[in-house]
């Protein structure tokens, strides 16, 4: 049975001094998913998010988030999300434990069992300016973590965490998805995206421009793989023969290193022809597109004259994190 | 929620501002240090100057709003523009603190910060100056609260214009320099020239410094002043309301 979804948006704009920065997006998250918001800086990724949170209010477009309409039942909401916001602060002087007390609802619990969990056992009397880059990421995933929530917003979850710490938090993201906790991630890293999200909408100035499977996605966006080796000496009727395999495009030969071009079947025909003539290469690399190939082709500037509009805010929009417009926030 | 969350905010807040050296410079220290300086070089002997009384004890009362002028002027604003600059607003606005949460903690913790430091300055004032005898001490007990609210209101209404807390600094020590040198700790009036003691007479600290003084010393019930004291109170309260979405 298909989980009902848990964030659904229809026609959502925002304009900031007159320049569109989202424009008529549609989005729906269905529950027990992570699903990922991808785009460039300034697509309006956080702005969009944003809106879900309920922390702007959208100049139209209807939202609905766990049932709540997020401006106007922002009280009943907020207890349900949890958020990791991008380009947020604690206070400096504001200690890690004490953070916890601060943001923990009647609904937290395990909150030293995620500082375990994310490495920050041993710096519950820190203060939050001495802790590092990723310390400070780890601890806003505690705490967006901390009051059990249903919805889950990330935004640039793992910026300026080490490789290490990246993989630790990719894998409590994915108990969070095992425990039935929907996800929603925006981001720019595309591994980040390949790794986590079982479905991917792509934005870019404002609009939702593709949506899928990471897989869908590159089938649809980034179908050329290539195979490259060196051969010193190749014989002019394999060279032939790889240029008319199934799948195969163009074959490029730069001194002594010979690149086939084609689609992704077209790769094992090319490691056949090659054991058939006996000429096995040592350094046969192969490179399959992937999800960043598929946003390069995707989100590639257009050309001036001649191509369709993607949005109608004739340039791109304010960049993402841009200050609140009134008041405190 | 909002009670809980409010008490958090309020216990965290409470915290976070005995760790600030601005507060603890701004708040605690200047206006003891000061008040021992200038509270000292005029004597004690009473002067015409000063309205007929001793100036030290002419200063010991005018102190007190000195230290919520600093709270109200320097420590809300930089706190304030502080937060919303680096984002923390945003974050506890995120956790589902109520928009207006946030500038109700800073009333209250504007209000316990300005007894905690009025405290201070008396029970240091009391074994070098003496605390002067309180003619009117009801007119004292009005003024000092409409005070601290008018001040800590203008805080929490300048934390929330100004766009970064350098701004916001550079916004509350012009302001409050002049006021605390005209309306408060520095010269008492009769010394100063027309023009000056013109510019000083309607300024928010005078007005408020008047209220306190007067009716404390015996100079007069600064019935006006009070007035004043209480209108910039509700208006910087209601300014400060809307700005927050209180």
């Amino acid at each position: 049975m298909t989980e009902p979804d848990v964030v659904t948006v229809r026609g959502l704009r925002k304009v900031y001094r007159g320049r569109v920065v989202v424009d008529d997006l549609d989005l729906d998250v269905p529950g027990g998913e992570i699903v990922g918001l991808v785009g460039a800086n300034g697509a309006g990724k956080t702005t969009t998010v944003e809106c879900i949170q309920g922390l702007r209010r959208p100049d139209a477009g209807t939202l609905r988030v766990l049932g709540h309409d997020p401006v106007s039942q922002a009280e009943q909401l907020r207890p349900l999300v949890g958020s990791q916001l991008q380009d947020s602060a604690l206070p400096d002087r504001l200690r890690v434990a004490e953070a916890l007390d601060l943001f923990a609802t009647e609904r937290a619990h395990r909150g030293g069992e995620l500082l375990d969990q994310f490495g920050l056992a041993g710096r519950r009397k820190s203060a939050f300016a001495s802790l590092s880059g990723g310390e400070r990421q780890r601890l806003f995933l505690v705490l967006a973590l901390l009051n059990s929530p249903r919805l889950v917003i990330l935004d640039e979850l793992t910026q300026g965490l080490d490789p290490a710490a990246r993989r630790n938090v990719w894998a409590a993201v994915r108990q969070l998805r095992a425990a039935g906790t929907t996800v929603l991630l925006v981001t720019h890293e595309m591994d980040e995206a390949e790794a986590l999200c079982g479905r991917i909408n792509v934005m870019r100035a404002g609009r939702i421009v593709d949506r899928g499977t990471p897989a869908e996605l590159v089938d649809r966006h980034a179908r050329q793989a290539t195979v490259s080796f060196t051969m010193a000496d190749p014989p002019a009727g394999l060279l032939v023969e790889l240029s008319r395999l199934d799948g195969a495009g163009e074959v490029q030969r730069e001194g002594a290193r010979v690149t086939v071009h084609g689609d992704r079947s077209m790769i094992a025909y090319v490691g056949a022809a090659l054991v058939r003539w006996g000429r096995v290469p040592t350094d046969l690399s192969v490179r399959v597109p992937d999800l960043e190939d598929a946003m390069l082709s995707l989100l590639a500037p257009e050309p001036a004259a001649g191509a369709p509009a993607v949005d109608g805010s004739g340039g791109p929009g304010l960049p993402d994190g841009i200050e609140f417009a009134g008041g405190l926030q | 929620m909002s009670t809980t969350a409010m008490g958090r905010l309020v216990r965290a807040e409470l915290k976070l501002m005995t760790r600030d050296p601005l507060v603890l410079t701004f708040v605690f220290a200047f206006p003891v240090v000061t008040m021992l300086i200038i509270g000292g070089a005029f004597g004690t002997a009473p002067d015409p100057a000063f309205d007929g009384v001793n100036p030290s004890h002419w200063y010991v009362a005018s102190y007190l709003t000195v230290v919520i002028a600093a709270i109200g002027l320097v420590m809300l604003p930089v706190h304030l523009a502080s937060y919303r600059e680096r984002g923390v607003l945003r974050r506890f606005a995120a956790a589902g603190f109520p928009r207006w949460s946030f500038a109700m903690a800073q009333l209250v913790v504007g209000l316990a910060t300005t007894v905690v430091a009025c405290s201070l300055l008396l029970v240091v004032a009391a074994p070098v100056y003496g605390i002067p005898a309180m003619h009117d001490w009801w007119r004292v007990a009005v003024a000092l609260p409409l005070g601290a609210v008018a001040f800590v209101s203008l805080g929490v209404l300048l934390g929330s214009v100004l766009p970064s807390a350098r701004s916001a600094q550079a916004v509350g020590l012009l302001i409050f320099f002049p006021s605390f040198l005209l309306g408060a700790g520095g010269p008492p009036p009769h010394v100063m020239g027309a023009v000056v003691r013109q510019v000083a007479g309607p300024l928010p600290l005078t007005l408020l410094t008047n209220a306190v003084r007067a009716p404390w010393l015996g100079l007069g019930p600064a019935t006006w002043s009070l007035v004043a004291v209480a209108a910039l109170a509700v208006a910087a309260t209601v300014l400060a309301a809307r700005r927050t979405a209180l």
